[in-house]
């Protein structure tokens, strides 16, 4: 049975909708429930879903509430999605929303004439001219929000550069500005560090491997992914730059992104070369190498952010360079003592920077690595649901995300995942990403732990398990506490990202 | 530089919040200064209605 409702002229931000329907969903006797505004887009998805739609009239400023399952408890699940709306019971105590919410952009202005910085994260296909608004008005923009048209981006970007404002995004989910945390960000020092990231989570992954290295951030100016593609031609990495390299506050310089157009990586290049402190470009799997004259060149995100660290300590980047092998060194050892294993390796990314990084090492170790963003084309997964010899998928991907929370804060998908893996006999090692801090799932290691249990009830001792947490101690979830966690449940937890990687390749390397 | 970009930077966020309230409330226990705006779509005007505004016309 099923039943639809039509709320008219009613708004929610995607992500309460989401988690309200799954909240919904998660109810006795309920197979499916969907929380959506009334677009084109949506209805399909609701009429794939098997809800039939005849004889409604829903316009895209109504909100479309559908259940399905029991009969029984069908009003309930629509009265229980109204109560949920107006009091969500995820909201933590004394965190109160502001009874008093402007409607318009001026009357938010009104109420802080001081404010400095819009954050925008409505539906991509308003946020851009939300955004020029902001602009207009003489806000810098932190944009959220994907599935921004390259075009928009590139008007957007060129405004906020005539302007001397900063955009950061679109699909900038992590910002440190003098320190706060903005968007999915953690909670570490402040201090002689500044990151300019064209990498969301590898952002998020330098930020934190500063801090485990007793080295504080300052900013962490993200531009969105796209920003060093030819196409937008880096203006917000150049112009981030010299903001920085301006700054007498910092003293040493991060960027760090995907491999940019070549166009791109030069201008950055010369920029930093004439700047007056040290340099360091982190591009992930990227070209170049060699440091020179004060701009040293890495090519993962925790060898960036050991090499900066040194610098801010005054320290021998030499030295940092030599205890990333020695480090490299132990993991084999792990991995002699924990395997061989055989057969493929699977990874399983919420962060697709992390994802990426994943890729480019396991690369170099094992073979090439299938995947739904794979680094060469011919790898390209015909389904992202299905593995195929090594694979590393990223759940981020809009084919995960459309409807659904973010896998950062919804961990369910690749919990069921870990046991789908296991039922495949030819599958050696299990590699997975924890991403935590603010605006992530508040234990995600509870979840995947119960996931990796599942699968070592079909699988036995089979396959191993591999993860590191993105996080600190300081952030909401503890990491030290998520690492406990997944450590009793047999997880082999490292201190990086790009350990987790080359650990996961040993043990089936042998 | 710019008057706004140089306060963001030398003085920190103050926040205009525009879509997940989520945000807005991990900002706030950061002691940033932060305002929620009640952000809706542009409206669209329902099949109905314009038939009917149509209609009038006529």
């Amino acid at each position: 049975m099923q039943r639809l409702e039509v709320m008219p002229r009613t708004y929610y931000d995607s992500i309460t909708l989401m988690r309200v329907a799954k909240e919904i969903t998660s109810m006795e006797g309920i197979e499916n429930a969907s929380l959506s505004m009334g677009t084109e887009a949506n209805l399909r998805i609701l009429a794939a879903a098997g809800f039939d739609l005849s004889g409604i009239n829903v316009t895209p400023n109504d909100l479309v509430i559908a259940v399905s399952g029991e009969d029984a408890v069908l009003d309930e699940a629509l009265s229980k999605a109204k109560e949920y709306l107006a009091n969500p019971p995820w909201k933590k105590e004394g965190g109160k929303s502001e009874s008093y919410k402007p409607r318009s952009l001026d009357g938010a202005i009104s109420v802080l004439p001081e404010a400095n910085i819009a954050m925008i994260s409505v539906a991509g296909r308003y946020a851009g001219d939300v955004a020029l608004d902001c602009l207009h008005r003489g806000l810098n923009v932190m944009l959220y929000s994907d599935n921004v048209p390259l075009e928009k981006e590139i008007e957007i970007k060129k405004l906020a550069r005539e302007k001397g404002l900063f955009v950061m995004g679109p699909d900038c989910g992590t910002a440190i500005v003098r320190g706060v945390a903005m968007g999915m960000a953690n909670i570490c020092p402040t201090g002689p560090v500044s990151i300019v990231a064209a990498a969301g989570t590898g952002l998020q992954e330098v930020h934190v491997q500063l801090a485990k290295r007793g080295v504080g951030t300052l900013h962490g100016i993200g531009t969105g992914g796209r920003d060093v593609r030819a196409e937008v031609g880096g203006i917000m990495v150049e112009m981030a730059t010299e903001r920085l390299l301006e700054d007498d506050e910092v003293e040493v310089l991060v960027v760090i992104g995907k491999p940019p157009a070549p166009e791109v990586e030069k201008k950055i290049l010369e920029r930093i070369s004439r700047g007056d402190k040290p340099a360091v470009l982190g591009f992930i799997g990227g070209e170049s190498r060699g440091d020179r004259d004060g701009v040293y060149i890495c090519t993962e995100l925790e060898e960036t952010a050991a090499v900066a660290a040194a610098l801010a300590k005054g320290e021998d980047v030499a030295e940092a360079r030599k205890e990333l092998d020695s480090a490299e060194e132990s993991l084999r050892e792990l991995a002699g003592k924990h395997g061989p294993r055989k057969g493929w390796l699977r990874g399983l990314y919420s962060g697709g920077t992390l994802c990426y990084e994943a890729q480019v090492i396991a690369k170099e170790l094992l073979g090439p690595i299938h995947s739904n963003t794979p680094l060469k084309k011919d790898l390209k997964l015909e389904d992202s649901l299905t593995s195929v010899e090594h694979t590393i998928v990223d759940f981020g991907e809009d084919e995960f995300t459309q409807g659904r929370l973010h896998p950062m804060i919804d961990v369910s998908l690749r919990a069921g995942r870990f046991v789908e893996e296991a039922k495949d006999p030819g599958v050696g090692v299990i590699l997975f990403d924890v991403v935590i801090g603010y605006g992530c799932n508040p234990d995600p290691a509870r979840e995947l732990a119960e996931g990796v249990l599942e699968a070592k009830a079909v699988a036995g001792d089979r396959i191993a398990f591999v993860a590191s947490i993105c996080g600190t101690e300081a952030d909401p979830q503890n990491a030290a506490r998520q690492r406990s966690i997944l450590e009793d449940a047999g997880v082999l937890v490292c201190e990086s990202n790009a350990r987790a990687a080359r650990l996961a390749s040993y043990l089936l390397k042998g | 530089m710019n008057e706004r970009l140089q306060d963001l930077l030398k003085n920190g966020p103050k926040v205009i919040n525009i879509g997940v309230e989520q945000f807005a409330l991990d900002l706030k226990e950061q002691e940033v200064p932060t305002v929620q705006m009640d952000w809706r779509p542009p409206q669209v005007e329902s099949d109905l209605l314009s038939k009917l505004k149509k209609l009038r016309k006529k």
